[in-house]
């Protein structure tokens, strides 16, 4: 399987397939309602940068690398692949003390991941993007344990799209392409 | 394998199990690319967790072969010696030494196979099981029962054909002809049953001599007894990515029982392979993640195969052999007690 197929994964998300998804389908909600910036801009600029969730490698790069004081690199959240695991790890550290929100069982270096409690035994782990950074370290908890349902994603309302993004230069693993300002976002999900 | 159809059914998986929020997939990346993260001060460490204290090795390899076809996801062995291994849409029969056998088609993929006593193999797809003649003819099939039917594991005791179904978390109990006999493990307050708490499909079932149900809860950290009138008689197991416990959200992810009633557990993220004393103590390691580089390294959410994540299967012989199948590198390797010369 080719996994740069956007017939496979992840799915390359035009307009269409995010109304039909909606937020919580997909990745974050607030995604969709940034296509109309990016849409704009499409006519002018042709191709951004973005990453392809299947080539990170979670180097950490991404959240020291961007020409922006903070990363345009946000992490997403594909609710529908999700677990909703008790124990998430992509929110706790590897060998948390307790499962509870206290900052010495939790691994986000900017507390940006909130739990909410659901039902007996699920919780809800969602991403605060003003806090975010990019730095992977939730990415990489959660695929190498769980079902890789948070990725990394430039945000196209903050990415002022250099010419050479300054992050794919040092990107470990190769994962920075150039996608159509159409279909800006390369989402791990299916349609 | 038709990369398409083994897509629609991850994503059918995907799909139905998102309304009930707990049961994620994975759509994922590319099996082999992306190596380990460079050192970064943002790292998620686990790397002391990836090497095995020698004092904990309780087995010792004893030889491996490739799986007949890749993209393999059960393994059993069966009278004779034999061993049933379901990957793509086949059951691949297996001798000892690796070498293939004979070759069972299912018109989906195969999720599992078990092989009884008088030479009938009882295989499953996803939502049906079909049992074969020992010549290979295909001899009658049933569908699983439930709207969300993801059959992962298969056993068989005296007259029941038991189906874990990781899309429906329950043990289905089965006759020979198909025919409901019981639901087992589901949630019932009554007869203080938590429930299968499945974040992705594997829940197993394994008969003991002792006639409990081993089965795995993966999403609990636990392993569950069960009778096969459904009490739950004993439980065991905690989180911990340390050796004597189930790392990650999710694991175990299959278990086995040897000849004298211990239970043998797999994990993925860390893939390991210990053995658990009848209460559930912790005995030892048969291999750690150093004897699976590749699904060390890939992780479980990497692999793009249709829901089934990187990971482990194991079956073990009369004589207390553990073969361990390896779902990403598609081998078997063979471990051996270490008091056996
Ligand atoms: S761990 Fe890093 S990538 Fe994940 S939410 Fe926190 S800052 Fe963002
Ligand atoms: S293109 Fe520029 S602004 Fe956008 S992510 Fe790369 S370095 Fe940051
Ligand atoms: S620089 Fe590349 S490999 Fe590193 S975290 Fe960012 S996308 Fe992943």
């Amino acid at each position: 399987m080719n996994p740069t197929d956007s017939k496979t994964n992840p799915g390359q998300v035009n307009r269409r397939q995010f109304l039909r998804d909606g937020g919580r389908a997909t990745a974050v909600a607030s995604l969709g309602g940034l296509l109309g910036m990016v849409l704009g801009r499409s006519q002018a600029e042709g191709y951004v940068w973005q990453i392809d969730p299947s080539k990170c490698v979670y180097c950490g790069n991404c959240a020291t690398h961007c020409v922006l004081e903070q990363s345009a690199v946000k992490c997403v959240h594909a609710y529908a692949m999700c677990g909703y695991c008790q124990l998430c790890t992509g929110y706790f550290e590897p060998e948390p003390n307790a499962l509870n929100t206290g900052a010495e069982n939790c691994q986000c270096p900017t507390a940006a991941i909130q739990r909410t409690y659901v039902e007996d035994p699920y919780y809800e782990y969602t991403i605060d993007e003003d806090l975010c950074i990019g730095c992977a370290k939730c990415v990489d908890g959660c695929t190498r344990f769980g079902n890789g349902s948070l990725f990394l994603q430039i945000r196209h309302d903050r990415c002022v799209n250099c010419n050479e993004c300054a992050i794919s230069k040092v990107c470990a693993g190769d994962a920075f392409v150039r996608v159509p300002a159409s279909q800006p976002y390369l989402l791990k999900t299916q349609h | 394998m038709n990369p398409h159809a083994t897509f629609l059914s991850r994503r059918h998986f995907l799909r139905r199990s998102a309304e009930a929020a707990v049961i994620g997939g994975v759509a994922a990346p590319l099996l082999g690319q992306g190596a380990e993260a460079a050192a970064s001060r943002f790292a998620y460490d686990v790397e002391r967790f990836t090497k095995t204290d020698p004092q904990w090795l309780r087995y010792d390899p004893d030889g491996r072969f490739p799986t007949p076809r890749p993209q393999a996801k059960r393994i059993s062995i069966g009278p004779g010696g034999r061993f049933y291994i379901a990957a793509q849409d086949k059951v691949c029969v297996v001798d000892l030494a690796g070498t293939l056998e004979a070759t069972l088609s299912l018109n989906d993929v195969a999720r599992c196979a078990i092989a009884g006593e008088d030479g009938l193999v009882y295989a499953a797809t996803r939502n049906r099981v079909v049992v074969f003649e020992a010549g290979g003819r295909e001899k009658l099939s049933w569908e699983v029962p439930g709207p969300k039917a993801w059959v992962s594991a298969l056993a068989l005791v005296g007259d029941s054909v038991l189906a874990a179904d990781s899309g429906n978390r329950v043990i289905w109990r089965f006759d020979l002809s198909g025919k409901v006999l019981g639901r087992i493990g589901e949630k019932d307050q009554e007869r203080e049953i938590p429930g299968f708490v499945v974040p992705s499909p594997y829940l197993d079932v394994e008969p003991g001599k002792d006639g409990l149900l081993r089965v795995n809860n993966p999403g609990r950290h636990r392993v569950e007894l069960y009778t096969l009138e459904g009490d739950l008689e004993l439980f065991w197991g905690k989180a911990s990515a340390g050796v004597g416990g189930f790392c990650g959200c999710c694991n175990p992810i299959a278990v086995a029982a040897l000849p004298d009633g211990r239970c043998i557990t797999c994990e993925k993220g860390l893939p390991r392979v210990k053995i658990f004393a009848l209460d559930g103590a912790f005995e030892g390691v048969v291999a750690g993640p150093e004897s699976f580089p590749q699904n060390a390294r890939i992780g479980s959410g990497r692999n793009p195969v249709d829901g089934t994540l990187g990971g482990l299967d194991a079956t073990v012989d009369a004589r207390g052999r553990v073969y361990v199948l390896d779902l990403v590198a598609s081998e078997v390797q063979i471990f051996k007690p270490k008091t056996v010369s």
